[in-house]
């Protein structure tokens, strides 16, 4: 029956987004400036990349970071309608309803990180456009699987704020706050080795550094067995816990007033 | 003869049995200390908020089956707070409240799948169809799915929306909309039926109709409805028992017809010409027989009396003794409204319109981030 629960509100928030056209173009419009600006910019730090064994343009290196950019916002972005549904009654229909309060956390969350990943494809495909190379095309469902357990995890973060904001300013508040700092402690814009130690530290206790390593590995062809399954484990365990805790401060929110 | 004796003898065992068991249930079972006699019962139901506001004191109410019952008070009475209670969204502070059977507590997914809940403002998707919307409250209700397309028809039918279903919700209008809100809510034929104030805000003849189909669905399906309204003429029409709340406690509970009953079967109204001798005046009113409650406003004194015809005459003299001066009578019979005012007071709620437009001011600020 929770599978079914999860499944009904995973329908509902596809729906929305589906009836939603104009937001998907308007979102993809920061990465893209991303990836053109970003990627010129820095196109001289070429040799720098390339002396921490990196093969290829700036833009190139920096490909896997604009995907993980795009799932951190839009997934941690995503979570902000669990407000409206509490100030709209949507809310209180659920809840008033006979399925389990996790499941609307992660029915959300799901339906969250294929929104997330579907912008991502979008982006991946603005890449590739510019002449990213990338060494196999049927590395892109691995990638966007990634993306998918990636996002999952984020929007449980997304979720988690947003259960526990009582309104709009403190939610957007504390997802600036935590957004920007996760991508910028990542190898998404410059090589980790290149890094202050103390900054390498703290970057290798974000999980957006495995996720960027993976994909940027996936991509170039590059990845090997020892480092995937590190990968691999490290955003498991993110997303794990992040389900776990999203499901369980939702519960205990919901039961609050509004 | 033996056997037919033998058979009854053994009835009457198996019955004993049976209400033994039952018996020993219902002791020994703490969860079942109700049994389903009400649609709807608490038992001293107090809810005190974290500001020590305490918006629902002891109350007690029961709820026949099949009953439509009216929830009425001012602003700020703790309704809400009630039916929050009732539809398991909050957690009493003390007492206990049984919906169709189960405790609001430590049964909150079997009332769950009993009630039906319609909020006050809507709720549907606003850009999915109204038929979209149906389906997500279906799924939402654990309707089995091979019968989700049957009672989405037929509710749809009910609620005379067929021909806009696959519209956007965006494009209906106020009344569309609370006609799907009331159809969510009655899709898995709930045993009790919230409806939260269904026609704030409609205009007249939309109010009709939804009153309308509130009589087509109780007759129809027969489940209990748990109504808050503010307005008196929805309540009369539509209850067979009304409760009014105020300050978070029970004044009065009965059906409309013995409410009014109550103050007298009429009403005598009559205005004055001047209020120099009023106090003299009412103080001799209120001591006549046959007089049950007498009200001011201005130069205008109400009765309310089981015989306006006979207390009227005696009005006229009292007022020619003492030289007040009436200039105009009028003889009605009860409101509502006037058990109401009886009840509650004509005083406005300050303290609580101010909480509430601080509440509003909040919601306000919360919008427009």
């Amino acid at each position: 029956m929770i599978f079914f629960d999860t499944y009904t509100i995973f329908w509902r928030e596809m729906k929305r987004y589906q009836k939603s056209r104009s937001g998907i173009l308007i979102r993809l419009i920061q990465p893209a400036i991303w990836i053109v600006v970003i990627g010129n910019t820095f196109a001289g730090t070429k040799p720098l990349i390339q002396s921490v064994g990196f093969n290829g343009s700036y833009i190139e290196f920096m490909a896997a970071g604009v995907i993980i950019l795009t799932a951190i916002f839009t997934s941690i972005f995503g979570g902000v309608n669990t407000l409206w549904d509490r100030r709209y009654g949507f809310m209180n229909k659920a809840l008033t309803s006979p399925i389990s309060r996790s499941s609307i956390a992660v029915g959300k969350m799901l339906a969250i990180s294929l929104i997330s990943a579907l912008q991502s494809s979008l982006i991946l495909g603005i890449a590739l456009a510019l002449g990213v190379g990338i060494a196999n095309y049927l590395m892109i469902i691995p990638i966007m699987l990634i993306v998918i357990a990636f996002s999952l995890g984020f929007s449980g973060i997304s979720v988690v704020v947003a259960a526990t904001a009582k309104s709009q300013e403190t939610f957007w508040g504390v997802i600036n706050f935590l957004g920007m700092p996760l991508f910028m402690l990542s190898p998404a814009l410059f090589p980790l080795e290149l890094l202050p130690h103390w900054l390498a530290f703290i970057a290798k206790l974000n999980p957006v550094t495995y996720s960027v390593l993976l994909i940027r590995e996936m991509m170039t062809g590059t990845a090997q067995g020892f480092s995937i399954a590190i990968d691999v484990a490290v955003i498991c365990g993110f997303v794990a816990i992040m389900v776990a805790l999203a499901s369980y401060v939702f519960t205990r929110e919901v039961n609050k007033p509004f | 003869m033996i056997i037919f004796f033998a058979l009854k003898n053994l009835l009457h065992n198996v019955q004993a049995v049976i209400s033994t068991r039952i018996f020993v249930v219902a002791i020994y079972n703490p969860k079942i200390t109700c049994l389903l006699l009400y649609a709807v019962e608490t038992r001293s139901l107090s809810k005190v908020y974290r500001n020590g506001l305490k918006a629902v004191d002891e109350i007690s109410i029961k709820i026949e089956e099949g009953e439509i019952f009216g929830f009425l008070g001012p602003n700020g009475a703790g309704k809400s707070t009630t039916i929050m209670i009732l539809t398991t969204l909050l957690k009493p502070t003390s007492g206990r409240a049984f919906v169709a059977g189960f405790d609001v507590v430590t049964q909150a997914k079997k009332v769950r799948q009993n009630i039906g809940y319609v909020q006050q403002d809507s709720t549907v998707d606003e850009y999915l169809t109204g038929r979209e919307n149906l389906e997500l409250q279906a799924r939402l209700n654990h309707i089995p799915k091979n019968s989700i397309k049957e009672r989405i028809d037929d509710i749809i039918d009910l609620v005379e929306l067929s021909d806009r279903q696959h519209d956007a919700v965006v494009t209906y209008s106020g009344g569309m909309r609370k006609r799907l809100d009331i159809a969510g809510g009655l899709l898995h034929r709930p045993k009790v039926l919230f409806l939260d104030e269904p026609t704030l805000g409609l205009d007249i003849q939309t109010r009709y109709k939804i009153w309308d189909y509130i009589r087509n669905i109780h007759k129809e399906f027969g489940m209990s409805i748990f109504l808050t309204t503010h307005y008196m003429e929805e309540a009369d029409k539509l209850c067979d028992n009304i409760s009014i709340i105020d300050h978070g406690k029970i004044k009065v509970t009965g059906s409309p017809k013995l409410l009014k009953n109550a103050l007298g079967n009429e009403v005598v109204v009559f205005e004055v010409d001047s209020d120099l001798k009023l106090g003299n005046l009412l103080s001799e009113i209120k001591e006549m027989p046959l007089v049950k409650d007498v009200t001011t406003d201005g130069y205008e004194i109400t009765i309310f009396s089981p015989s306006g015809n006979q207390v009227t005459p005696k009005i006229f003299e009292l007022a020619g003794k003492l030289g007040v001066k009436i200039e105009s009578i009028t003889l009605t019979r009860p409101t509502l409204d006037d058990v109401f005012l009886s009840y509650t007071g004509r005083e406005l709620r300050e303290e609580n319109d101010g909480f509430n437009r601080k509440k509003e001011r909040e919601k306000m600020r919360r919008l427009r981030a």
